[in-house]
């Protein structure tokens, strides 16, 4: 199974500028999400432990990649260190949270994993920050919007936030969070959405990831 | 020269707005202050973010005794540590973007006043619980004056400053005061990127003048 440094994830993070976020409870439509993301540029993916069997799902999704070595598979909605401990020991290459757990920093720290929490105000930010988070995730994103990260920035200079909840796959919108400041965003039911999923049309998919990357590219030029 | 904290605290509510600035020239900094000063202003936050501040800082410290009911503090500390290096210099009250708890101890050992950044009830009610006499909302145009108007009933008797995005004009400094804003951190908005650039400080000094007396009138 491939390893990554955190420092290689955290450069593929920034450098394309997008990872995506999904969960489904079926094995099979999981990794069809998965081939076409990576088939439209993907090369950091976020599974979520959204549902009671995320675990297998995960764990065949990791195996399922291994025909990829340079995709970086982490996990997200984890909310204590017991569960990132697992998630780890299965092979997870970062670990991604909806909130600011302090246990999970320590977990991650041991087990040399990139550590990415959520937060919502500037003093969970810097507490975060203390604790080691290098990349924190802004959420939800959109309740917060841009000028929320571009009135912290000045503050905290060198903060590596990926808003991730409501961003979208348009220019205004992708414009917006990258002129204000961020490295990186997350992007679920936009992009992978409901009629995609239940129509299986994964074609579709990959030229939506594509455009996507595309798009955050020529905004961040 | 040292303030009391209800000196500072008055002296804040008595003018509605506190300008917060930076510069990393100590001689700008100082017409900036002076200018200010002659607008009307009697409580001014110097901010920590360039690598030059504390120098800056003790300068404009110097300058401040020139002008003997000028309470001058410094903002955006992060620490404690921090916080113990400005109020051995002589800052008159200590000003963060977020809640530190070790930084009211140190405060606290001081007897200075310690204006601590949030952004939720909790936080804010955790700063109170802390000590904390004024709350810095931070930031402001972010939790607008919604956010406000919505917990000011919830914890009476709150003072928060509202830092952030707050426009000089009469709407927007209306809709602070009416939602219940005890004063307003004014940066940027206040000392314009063209006002610094041109050194205009007669400018600045008559936009500070127009932006207290706009305060003025729709706190009436």
């Amino acid at each position: 199974m491939a390893t990554f440094s955190i420092d290689s994830i955290q450069q593929a993070m920034r450098s394309s500028g997008m990872i995506p976020v999904f969960y489904h409870a079926d094995v099979e439509t999981a990794k069809a999400v998965l081939d076409a993301c990576y088939k439209g540029g993907v090369r950091v993916f976020e599974f979520t432990n959204r549902g009671e069997n995320a675990f297998q799902v995960f764990t065949q999704l990791l195996k399922h990649a291994e025909q990829y070595p340079d995709l970086m598979m982490g996990i997200g909605t984890i909310m204590n260190g017991e569960v990132t401990q697992k998630f780890c020991d299965a092979g997870a290459h970062f670990i991604v949270s909806p909130i600011l757990k302090s246990e999970m920093a320590t977990v991650c720290a041991k087990n040399n994993k990139l550590w990415i929490p959520g937060c919502a105000t500037l003093t969970e930010i810097v507490t975060a920050k203390d604790l080691g988070a290098r990349v924190i995730k802004i959420f939800p994103g959109s309740v917060l919007g841009p000028g929320f990260v571009s009135s912290i920035m000045p503050v905290v200079p060198g903060l590596q936030l990926m808003p991730t909840g409501g961003v979208e796959p348009t220019e205004a919108n992708l414009s917006a969070w990258f002129k204000a400041g961020v490295v990186c965003v997350g992007m679920g039911s936009q992009l992978i959405s409901k009629d995609i999923i239940e129509q299986k049309n994964w074609a579709k998919l990959e030229q939506g990831v594509k455009d996507a990357l595309a798009l955050i590219q020529a905004i961040k030029k | 020269m040292r303030f009391s904290k209800q000196q500072i605290v008055s002296g804040m509510k008595g003018a509605g707005i506190v300008p917060l600035f930076t510069h990393d020239h100590p001689d700008d900094a100082q017409q900036v202050l002076e200018a200010a000063y002659r607008g009307g202003i009697r409580v001014f936050e110097f901010t920590n973010r360039r690598e030059n501040s504390f120098e800056v800082f003790t300068h404009l410290l110097t300058i401040s005794k020139k002008y003997p009911d000028l309470m001058l503090g410094i903002g955006t500390i992060m620490d404690g540590a921090t916080t113990k290096k400005f109020l051995d210099a002589g800052a008159n009250f200590i000003i963060s973007p977020i809640l530190k708890l070790e930084m009211a101890e140190v405060c606290k050992d001081y007897d200075a006043l310690w204006i601590p950044g949030c952004a939720t009830l909790t936080e804010i009610v955790t700063a109170k619980d802390h000590g904390a006499e004024i709350i810095k909302l931070f930031p402001g145009s972010v939790l607008g004056p919604g956010f406000v108007s919505s917990i000011m009933p919830v914890v009476p008797g709150l003072q928060l400053m509202i830092t952030g995005g707050v426009e000089p004009n009469e709407k927007n400094l209306t809709q602070w005061f009416n939602a219940g804003a005890t004063c307003v951190g004014m940066g940027s908005q206040l000392f314009t990127k063209e006002i610094l650039a041109q050194k205009n400080w007669s400018l600045l000094q008559q936009t500070v003048t127009e932006c207290l007396e706009i305060a003025n009138r729709v706190r009436k």
